[in-house]
Order: C-alpha cells, then sequence, then structure tokens
C-alpha cells in the first residue's frame, strides 16, 4: 500500500471508530434517559411476554422489549417528543370501556414521553437495539402492489377493519392503521399478521391462516399508509 | 391414635391434595368470564347483546348471545366450531374469526357453557 492511500485508510478507520463509539455512547445515553424518565413504569422493557389475563388487564402501555424489531426508527424520534394517540380505546381497551345499551370508551392517555430531539434521538438508538431474536428477517418483499385487491383483502375478506381503524372508518379496539405504515417495519408487520401470538401469547387478535401471496398484500398495503 | 381420626385425617390429606391439584389447573386455563371479556366483548359487547365498541363498524351484527331466538337454534357443537374456527367455518361471516390461536378446547368448551348461561336457553340438539 502507497503511503497516500494507507493515510486516507487510517483517516477512514478512524472516522468509522468515532461514529461507531458515538452511536454507542448514544444508545448508552438512551438506556439512562429510558431510567430516569421511569419509562418502564408503563412499559415491559424486558421480556418475555406476559401469559395471563390478569397480566394484561394491569398492562399500563404498550411492551417495549422487542421495540428495535418492531418500529421506524425515525418514527420513533418523532413520537417520542410528540407523542399521538395510536389506540382509540386505549392500550388495553377493557380498561377504558364505557358499558351500556351500546358501549362507547372514554378518553385513554396518551405516551407520557415528553423528551427533546437529542434525547429523542438517543432513546431511539436505544430502543432499536432491543431486538426479537426469534423474528424472521428479510421476509417483506415491498414492491408494486393492487391496491384495490389489498383493499378487498383487508376490508372483505378478512375483515381486519373490524377492529382496526382504516382511512377514518373501522373498528377501536386495537392500533389505527392511520400513519402506520411509517410506524412499522415492514418485516414485523409480516411476522406479527402471520402469528399474532408469537409476540404476546393473550392478544385479542386472532392469527389467521393466510398464503404467502396475500399476507405480502397486506404486508405492501400496510407499508403504503403513512 | 383411633381409627376414626386416622380415617379423618387421610380424607383430610386427599382433599387438600384435590385442592392442589385443581389450583395448579385454574393457573393454566383461564375462566370463560375472563376470555369473554378480553377476546368477545370488543364485537359482542359487555351485556352479549352485540352491542360492544366495534360493532358500528362491522358490515354483519354481531350474534346477540342473550337471544334465546338467536342462540337456541345453534347447536353446541356448531356454536364450537364457530369460536375455534371462525364464522367461516359455519358459512356465517368472516368478521367473526377464529379463536384456536388462543383459546384451548377446553377454554371453548367452557365459553360455550357460559353462552348457554347467557341466553339462559338450550342450545338445539344436533
Ligand atoms: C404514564 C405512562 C407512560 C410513560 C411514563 C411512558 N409511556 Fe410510552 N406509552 C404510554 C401509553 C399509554 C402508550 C400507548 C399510546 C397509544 O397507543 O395511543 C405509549 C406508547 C409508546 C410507544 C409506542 C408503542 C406502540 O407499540 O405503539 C413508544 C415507543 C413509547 N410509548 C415510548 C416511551 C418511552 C421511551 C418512554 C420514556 C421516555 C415512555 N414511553 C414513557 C404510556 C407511557
Ligand atoms: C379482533 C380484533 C382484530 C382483528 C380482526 C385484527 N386485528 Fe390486528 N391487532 C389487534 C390487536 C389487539 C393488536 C395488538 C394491539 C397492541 O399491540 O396494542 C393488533 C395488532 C396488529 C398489528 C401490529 C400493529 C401495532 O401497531 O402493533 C398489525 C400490523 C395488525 N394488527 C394487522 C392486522 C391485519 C392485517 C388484520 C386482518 C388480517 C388484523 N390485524 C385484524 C386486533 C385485531
Ligand atoms: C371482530 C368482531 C368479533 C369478535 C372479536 C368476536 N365475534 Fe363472534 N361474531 C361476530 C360476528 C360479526 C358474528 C355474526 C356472524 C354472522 O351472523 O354471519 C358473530 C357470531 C358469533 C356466534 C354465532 C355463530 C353462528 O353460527 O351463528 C357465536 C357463537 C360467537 N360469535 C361467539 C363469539 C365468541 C365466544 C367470541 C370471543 C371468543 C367472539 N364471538 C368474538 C363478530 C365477532
Amino acid at each position: 500500500m502507497k503511503g497516500k492511500n494507507m493515510k486516507k485508510t487510517v483517516v477512514i478507520t478512524a472516522l468509522l471508530a468515532l461514529v461507531l463509539a458515538s452511536s454507542q455512547a448514544f444508545a448508552a445515553d438512551g438506556a439512562a434517559l429510558v431510567k430516569s424518565n421511569k419509562c418502564d413504569s408503563c412499559h415491559k422493557m424486558t421480556g418475555p411476554a406476559v401469559k395471563t389475563l390478569k397480566e394484561i388487564e394491569a398492562r399500563k402501555a404498550p411492551d417495549l422489549f422487542y421495540a428495535g424489531s418492531k418500529f421506524n426508527k425515525d418514527w420513533l424520534v418523532k413520537f417520542l417528543q410528540n407523542p399521538s394517540q395510536i389506540r382509540p380505546a386505549g392500550t388495553v381497551y377493557t380498561n377504558f370501556l364505557k358499558k351500556g345499551e351500546q358501549d362507547t370508551v372514554a378518553e385513554p392517555p396518551k405516551c407520557a414521553s415528553k423528551l427533546d430531539a437529542g434525547g429523542a434521538a438517543a432513546v431511539a438508538d436505544y430502543l432499536m437495539t432491543l431486538k426479537d431474536a426469534s423474528m424472521k428477517t428479510g421476509v417483506a418483499k415491498l414492491g408494486e402492489f393492487s391496491k384495490a385487491k389489498a383493499k378487498m383483502l383487508i376490508i372483505k375478506t378478512e375483515a381486519c377493519n373490524g377492529c382496526h381503524r382504516i382511512e377514518g372508518n373501522g373498528g377501536v379496539s386495537c392500533p389505527t392503521f392511520e400513519g402506520i405504515g411509517a410506524r412499522l417495519n415492514p418485516d414485523f408487520v409480516y411476522n406479527f399478521v402471520q402469528h399474532p401470538q408469537q409476540f404476546d401469547p393473550k392478544i385479542w387478535m386472532a392469527k389467521r391462516e393466510l398464503a404467502e401471496n396475500d399476507l405480502q398484500l397486506i404486508v405492501n398495503y400496510i407499508a403504503s399508509l403513512k | 391414635m383411633k381409627k376414626a381420626s386416622l380415617i379423618k385425617m387421610a380424607a383430610f390429606l386427599a382433599a387438600s391434595f384435590a385442592i392442589q391439584l385443581s389450583g395448579a389447573k385454574a393457573a393454566l386455563a383461564e375462566t370463560a368470564e375472563a376470555n369473554y371479556a378480553l377476546y368477545c366483548v370488543q364485537c359482542h359487547g359487555s351485556a352479549g347483546t352485540g352491542k360492544g365498541i366495534n360493532a358500528p363498524y362491522l358490515a354483519v351484527a354481531p350474534r346477540n348471545h342473550t337471544s334465546d331466538k338467536d342462540m337456541s337454534s345453534l347447536t353446541d357443537d356448531g356454536i364450537a366450531l364457530a369460536i375455534k374456527e371462525g364464522g367461516a367455518a359455519v358459512s356465517k361471516s368472516t368478521q367473526m374469526p377464529a379463536w384456536k390461536s388462543v383459546l384451548t378446547d377446553a377454554e371453548i368448551k367452557d365459553l360455550v357453557a357460559h353462552l348457554r348461561k347467557m341466553c339462559k336457553c338450550s342450545f338445539k340438539k344436533p
């Protein structure tokens, strides 16, 4: 290797090391912020998932111990500074139920995170390190798809809108599909829709037997809802 | 020790063993009431009348589980099948999901008995 090239390599390696080290430092800051902000007073930050209905009822906020497999990082950075409402009937709808001739729901709380831009970036970096090692990755095949066919499947055949809100219409007992494409990693969507109980054994979304191409159609449609 | 008190003691031991056994079983399966409250109330409603929080958005109205008229035409096995494999399995709407991924056969059997209590009716004999 010539002297000049050598120098270049050294400089690049040093820069790379610096970038790596600083993002790791960021993740460490993030872990400290999660602790000092008491995110774990509402969110479960370590696995495994709960296995009884009693524990589900006691759940205050969604599990975050597989956040790195579930979310898109850019979405996290924005959300943690200014949380939006994702679940119209709260994390566990039974806790916000107003029983009546026609059941309705009380206004549920939003996430309490109020991080500044730097803090949100650090916490997002940390959350992205919390992976579900058993989740299949590289499975979502995004590309051209028929939106009409996807809607037919989601609204008519599988009736996902019975529980999920889609384009301003649909059920309220679980997360809205509004902006879901920006929020979720397509590989997570693939894995979750294929078998919801693999993440959360007592979750109130039933598993469906879906053909691979129907599953990909759903994943593509959901990814397009930004 | 007298024979009678020995028998009493044996009976006591057997009874406490049985209690322990049934306690262990209860820890594994959920009650029909608890399962209904989480999985079914979202559509069928807290009163079981089909007026859950999702019901206004469903194309087909969820069955009124308290209606003698609606429920007595169904068989035990038909109801168990609808819960396990979903509406499509009994030629009804796919908006009724298949619950076999969260409920065991024993829990489904308990739910059928629970539904019978809710409609205060007997289901059709097969
Ligand atoms: C007082 C309780 C509370 C605290 C403290 C709290 N959160 Fe939340 N968080 C919630 C609730 C409730 C939701 C669900 C909101 C919704 O679905 O509309 C939520 C949602 C979230 C989500 C989205 C989860 C999903 O699956 O959609 C993330 C990410 C999150 N919180 C991160 C954090 C972080 C990081 C902290 C600490 C800085 C934090 N939260 C502190 C209650 C809390
Ligand atoms: C019986 C109600 C119900 C039906 C029907 C239903 N879901 Fe769900 N879904 C849920 C619940 C409950 C969750 C988990 C909520 C949570 O994590 O807070 C969920 C979560 C999801 C998630 C992960 C979203 C997230 O924000 O965490 C996706 C993706 C999803 N569902 C897609 C679908 C698709 C596609 C269909 C139709 C094939 C469908 N769902 C039908 C209840 C339902
Ligand atoms: C996503 C909404 C939804 C959920 C959740 C749901 N159901 Fe249903 N259910 C329906 C709808 C809609 C029908 C009516 C189907 C029809 O008439 O075509 C129905 C019908 C039924 C029937 C009548 C079946 C028949 O043969 O006529 C039974 C029994 C039933 N549900 C039990 C349950 C039980 C038990 C649960 C909870 C484990 C449950 N359902 C959860 C929507 C739901």
